[in-house]
């Protein structure tokens, strides 16, 4: 049986702020200073999406000599249908004011 | 302060300055009866050369550290380091998640905005959710809590007096097994044989404890709370070093049979010193008979961090090989020495040194034998394995 588990706001954030452009890859600092999430908190999410198959990931090589290879982000196929369950839920939770707090969402 | 290899040089020689001062310290205030004026001068004076070498050999070890991966640090500013040292202690599947913080470090421009991230990054690695997850580590945490507790009262029951010994024990190598939950690392035994000789040798040394204190249960005073303690954290690093399969430590197979080999041959020879009776020998045949076990203990020893070194072409296989040299002869010579001890004093009442004395000496005895090869042996290999490194050029890499 697949667990339900309810995201955090700021995972929920994240999911929707890859969602908006979802074949861009991006930065984790990039989203740290859109969402104003510290990277402390922002790695431990994209690492965890990543592990459930939600994000993909690749290194950017394209980088200034003497600098590190940075690491890209995007969502998958799976990442995209959490995205829009995200999106559907939260419409209904926006039209139905008393929506079942046990009510989850698959995977993050 | 600009962190170059000089600054780190002094700093680390100050930090073992600053160690074996505190030692001095509490070696005096802690000791019953308290030492008089000239033994404390000759206490300080051994510590001093204690502290000379322990220097001189953790001054060898960075300069070789600086010159492959500590170069790279005196490049970064302060929260890049941070970061790094942060990162290098991830496990092996979160690498990549710290090599990503890295390089998104290397594009943050100011020196707050730099510190905050570097800052918030090491939080999150420290706060890792451990690989089994949170419950197995609840699990593990409350069962090595459960056998501290156990432990104590179970062996202080059975064997009085080694109570103490028993929960530091416990809980050393609890705190292993924690830590192996919390930051699991792919299994590298590269030499699985010393390393299961060294278990042996730990679980060897822990048997004839027992025996000895059951045999001799008033030799318990032999044994105080802080010895107890110290020879529980000998065995515990022992244990430690030879089946958590440290980086460092685990790569090199022939680092690992050299030392055990040498640590194998060490405890012979040692049980051969004990064991040849020269009763109704002439001075000169006694002398020819025993002298030779000193200089080829000495030799036996140093060989493997000098061996590994130039074979290698490696100060690291040195470190490897001297690291083994001490994990296998700690217990390996602890084990020859509590039995031999019973024996000799059973014939003549004697000590292992032939000095006449309470069977208990031997416990302390073989305790400070212990001591002297951890920090006097290994430091001394530390710098044979750099001096030799100093004379060999590293193996050259073939282009691929």
């Amino acid at each position: 049986m697949t667990r339900l588990r309810r995201p955090s706001a700021q995972t929920v954030a994240v999911v929707f702020a890859l969602a908006d452009t979802p074949a861009a890859w991006r930065y984790g600092y990039q989203l740290c200073q859109q969402l104003d999430i510290k990277p402390g908190t922002m790695y431990p999410i994209l690492m965890r999406l990543a592990d459930q198959g939600l994000l993909e990931t690749d290194w950017d090589s394209e980088v200034p000599a003497g600098r590190p290879p940075r690491h890209l982000y995007r969502l998958t196929g799976s990442g995209r249908a959490l995205a829009t369950e995200l999106a559907a839920a939260r419409s209904a939770a926006a039209a139905t004011p008393h929506i079942d707090p046990k009510v989850g969402w698959q995977g993050a | 302060m600009r962190w170059t290899q000089r600054a780190f040089q002094t700093v680390t020689t100050w930090v073992v300055v600053t160690v074996c001062a505190l030692l001095f310290v509490v070696a005096l205030v802690t000791a019953d009866p308290l030492p008089g004026p000239g033994q404390a001068v000759d206490a300080a004076a051994r510590l001093a050369i204690l502290a000379v070498v322990w220097a001189f050999a953790a001054r060898t070890v960075l300069r070789h550290w600086w010159s492959g991966p500590g170069s790279r640090l005196s490049t970064m500013d302060p929260p890049a380091r941070l970061l790094a040292a942060a990162v290098a202690a991830l496990p092996e599947r979160r690498r990549e998640w710290g090599m990503a913080m890295t390089a998104e470090l290397a594009e943050v421009p100011d020196r707050s905005t730099r510190w905050r991230f570097a800052i918030s990054a090491v939080r999150a690695t420290i706060w890792l959710p451990p690989a089994g997850g949170w419950p197995l580590l609840t699990l593990v945490a409350a069962a090595v809590v459960a056998s501290v507790v156990v432990a104590g009262p179970a062996v202080g029951a059975a064997v009085p007096g080694l109570t103490v010994f028993a929960v530091a024990f416990t809980a050393l190598v609890g705190a292993m097994a924690l830590r192996a939950v919390v930051r699991p690392r792919r299994l590298r035994l590269p030499a699985p044989a010393p390393s299961v000789l060294v278990v042996l040798g730990v679980a060897a040394s822990i048997a004839v404890t027992v025996i000895f204190l059951r045999r001799e249960p008033t030799t318990v005073k032999y044994l105080p709370p802080a010895d107890a303690v110290f020879l529980a954290v000998v065995l515990a690093v022992c244990l430690g070093a030879a089946v958590t399969a440290q980086r460092w430590l685990g790569t090199n197979r022939r680092a690992a049979r050299l030392g055990a080999g040498a640590g194998v041959a060490l405890a012979l020879c040692f049980l051969l010193e004990t064991r040849i009776d020269t009763t109704g020998l002439t001075d000169t045949v006694q002398g020819l008979l025993t002298l030779p076990l000193v200089p080829t203990a000495v030799a036996l020893f140093f060989l493997p961090a000098l061996v590994a070194t130039v074979a290698d072409r490696s100060f690291r296989s040195g470190v490897q090989a001297a690291v083994w040299t001490v994990i296998t002869t700690v217990p390996l010579t602890y084990t020859v020495w509590l039995p031999e001890g019973l024996r000799r004093h059973a014939i003549d009442g004697t000590l292992l040194d032939g000095a006449s004395g309470p069977v208990g000496t031997n416990l302390a005895d073989a305790r400070w034998a212990l001591a002297a090869i951890l920090l006097v042996g290994l430091p001394l290999a530390v710098i044979i394995a750099g001096s030799a490194a100093a004379t060999t050029r590293p193996t050259a890499t073939p282009a691929s």
